[in-house]
């Protein structure tokens, strides 16, 4: 019961998925066998042929079928751990889209849900939807007592339709075959997050959390939930102000606002990741509402990463570099981010930490911290992909940590879009956490 | 419903207002009925308790209705009749592109139905039996039904006109018609919430049906 895109029909849509489980078994099962016979270097050069092939071949595929399935590619590319970085780049870019509702249908999926139709609880309500969103779409509307609002109403039964393509996708075999690495405990934890999605009332939760834990930071607006019209399938949150990127550059701001909105964004990463402890995980330009007077509307709190205090603090050691002379400090960093397994000695590690070390070095150097780092500057992006198809290189590494580090990126290709100035290292070390746990 | 007052029992009333009472004591009966069925579901139900919640006798019940199917006739009848004139008021849908109509129209239907799914239910399935008088074959629903596809028939030929589907002569109505049927089965054994299963497959199926015919995908 997927999204079909109307002119295909579900006969279609399983050979397709089944042909997709086929390609990936025959290509893997090609190179399993062929794999005692090949030398080392030999073995990595067919693998990354091999998964960039299948790569485009599964983004594809998936772009194509649309619907849920394609939130199965996105959260798969979250588990960055298994997959070459050439695969995860090709996943991060679907996009799920769900089909437009024309008005009949949002108003019986609103009566549904609610009891009630939208102009029975509004004082008004734009029938016409102002913004996409991945399970369905985004209304305005101006509550009994004036308020300006954002509904955000769900495409019917998305969780029916996602648990269906799971089983579909389980059965095609999909799941099994792309491997050696991706284990029915990653499906099963891909399906787990893609469907707490489909239940706005965690949303709504997280936008609470959000709100009180972000009001320190007077340039940041995060909507409020108006809980009597919410519910799984409705959100209804104050309307924030403000444009997206694409938007907002149109109206040529000039640098000063340019450097004033990067320098916001940069602390609002920051204080989520040093303070919050927990990310707004999506840096998909559309989330951040940029206004005119500098302030950041901060929306899409579907998916939000809670991070492990020391992973926070060893990814903290990069802006500080201690670890430099610390050899202790050195060996908790590896145990934290490779793994207990992981020898510091090893010569990759050495290599993989002095590649870190050199990239932070020249760009958020600790001698004039306030100095501002130019994102505009391509040699920047180029160094930071640079150490990025490294640690996706890295097997090894905590998944939390490829996580964080992909946000990081994520981050800076806004900034970069942008084209502002931004003192990176300062801003970094504002928040920045007490290098070992109290007490230690 | 605002009707005039009941005229007295004895004088003789004019024809069209004694229809018009006729129609009064066949909606309060029909009112009773519902509301009983929905308590005790349809075979708990006798017409002893019909009668004495409609307050009338219970050999009158029978002047107006013999047997629960022409109960069911009477409520279909109704309820084809209220979708007709508030298809009309709905100023909104008549330039709706036809899988919106058909969307609309069809959730009404569901929205009518939906207090007696109980009732619903039990005479959906007797109405598939051949001598059944909810029967697409029987006598007695031939008026309800050609009203009911005439009223499709003319939003098919408007659609149409607009180029929006290719012609389809009679076919289609009857196309829509068997369509519901096949919905409100769906919709029945829906355990959904809000029954958004059968939303999104009553707008999925309008979509992929409209898409086809305009593709000429359906040979007819
Ligand atoms: N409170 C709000 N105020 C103003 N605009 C909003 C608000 N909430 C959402 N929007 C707009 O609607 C768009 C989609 O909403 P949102 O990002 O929450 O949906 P989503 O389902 O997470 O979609 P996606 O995964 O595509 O981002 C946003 O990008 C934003 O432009
Ligand atoms: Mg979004």
């Amino acid at each position: 019961m997927g999204l079909v895109k109307p002119k295909r029909s579900s006969l279609g849509r399983a050979t397709r998925l089944a042909r997709l489980g086929a390609g990936l078994t025959g290509s893997y099962l090609a190179y399993q066998l062929q794999r005692p016979f090949l030398d080392d270097r030999e073995k990595e050069v067919r693998r990354q042929a091999l998964g960039r092939k299948s790569a485009r071949q599964i983004r594809e595929d998936l772009q194509d079928l649309r619907g849920p399935i394609m939130k199965v590619g996105q959260a798969l590319s979250m588990q960055t751990h298994l997959f070459d970085a050439d695969v995860v780049q090709e996943l991060a870019g679907l996009q799920m889209q769900a089909p437009p509702m024309h008005g009949s249908l949002m108003r019986a999926q609103f009566k549904g849900a609610l009891g009630k139709y939208p102009e029975e609880v509004f004082a008004s309500f734009e029938p016409e939807p102002f913004a996409a969103a991945s399970l369905g779409q985004v209304h305005r509307a101006v509550t009994k007592r004036g308020e300006e609002v954002a509904v955000k109403i769900q495409y019917p039964a998305i969780r029916e339709a996602i648990e269906t393509d799971f089983r579909m996708l389980r059965t095609a075999g999909f799941a099994a075959r792309l491997t050696g690495h991706l284990k029915e405990s990653v499906i099963r934890e891909a399906e787990r997050g893609i469907i707490e999605e489909t239940d706005y009332r965690i949303e709504a939760r997280n936008l609470r959390h959000f709100a009180t834990q972000l009001a320190p930071l007077p340039f940041v607006r995060v909507p409020r939930v108006y809980d009597d019209l919410s519910c799984e399938r409705v959100l209804t949150m104050s309307r924030v102000r403000g444009v997206r990127l694409q938007e907002f550059l149109e109206t040529n701001p000039p640098q000063e606002l340019r450097d004033q909105i990067g320098t916001g964004l940069t602390r609002l990463f920051f204080f989520q990741l040093f303070r919050i402890q927990a990310l707004h995980a999506d840096p998909h330009p559309g989330n951040y509402l940029l206004d005119q007077d500098g302030t950041i509307g901060l929306v899409d709190f579907g998916c939000v990463k809670y991070l492990k205090s020391e992973i926070v603090r060893c990814y903290a050691q990069f802006w500080s570099r201690e670890w430099t002379n610390d050899p202790a400090l050195f060996a908790e960093i590896i145990h934290v981010i490779f793994g207990p397994e992981v020898s510091p000695a090893e010569p990759r590690v050495r290599r993989c930490m002095a590649e870190i070390r050199s990239f932070y070095d020249e760009f958020h150097p600790l001698d004039g911290p306030s100095r501002a780092l130019d994102l505009a500057d391509s040699k920047f992006m180029d160094g930071l992909n640079a150490l990025a198809k490294t640690l996706l290189k890295n097997k090894f590494l905590a998944p939390d940590f490829l996580f964080l580090s992909r946000t990081e990126s994520g981050m800076c290709n806004l900034l970069h879009t942008l084209q502002a100035r931004v003192a990176t290292t300062q801003i970094a070390r504002e928040w920045m956490p007490p290098i070992r746990k109290t007490g230690q | 419903m605002k009707q005039p007052a009941e005229a007295k029992k004895g004088k003789a009333a004019p024809k069209g207002k004694r229809n018009l009472n006729k129609e009064r004591t066949k909606e309060k009966i029909l009112a009773a009925a519902l509301e009983l069925f929905r308590e005790n579901g349809l075979e708990g139900t006798t017409t002893k308790q019909i009668s004495r919640k409609a307050g009338i006798a219970e050999g009158t019940l029978f002047n107006y209705f013999k047997t629960k199917e022409d109960l069911a006739l009477f409520f279909f009848q109704k309820e084809t009749n209220d979708l007709i004139r508030w298809y009309g008021q709905a100023a909104r849908l008549q330039d709706a592109p036809l899988p919106e109509k058909l969307f609309a129209i069809i959730h009404r239907q569901l929205e009518y139905i939906a207090p007696y799914e109980e009732f619903i239910g039990a005479v959906f399935f007797r109405s598939l039996q051949p001598r059944s008088k909810l029967s697409p074959l029987s006598l007695e629903s031939q008026e309800l039904r050609l009203k009911y596809l005439r009223f499709v028939s003319d939003i098919l030929a408007q659609a149409e006109e607009k180029k929006e589907i290719p012609p389809i002569g009679e076919l289609g109505a009857y196309a829509v018609g068997l369509f519901y049927m096949g919905i409100v089965t769906h919709w029945l054994h829906d355990p959904s919430e809000g029954k958004q299963k059968t939303l999104a497959l009553l707008d999925r199926s309008l979509r992929l049906g409209t898409t086809l015919l305009k593709k000429g995908g359906w040979d007819w």
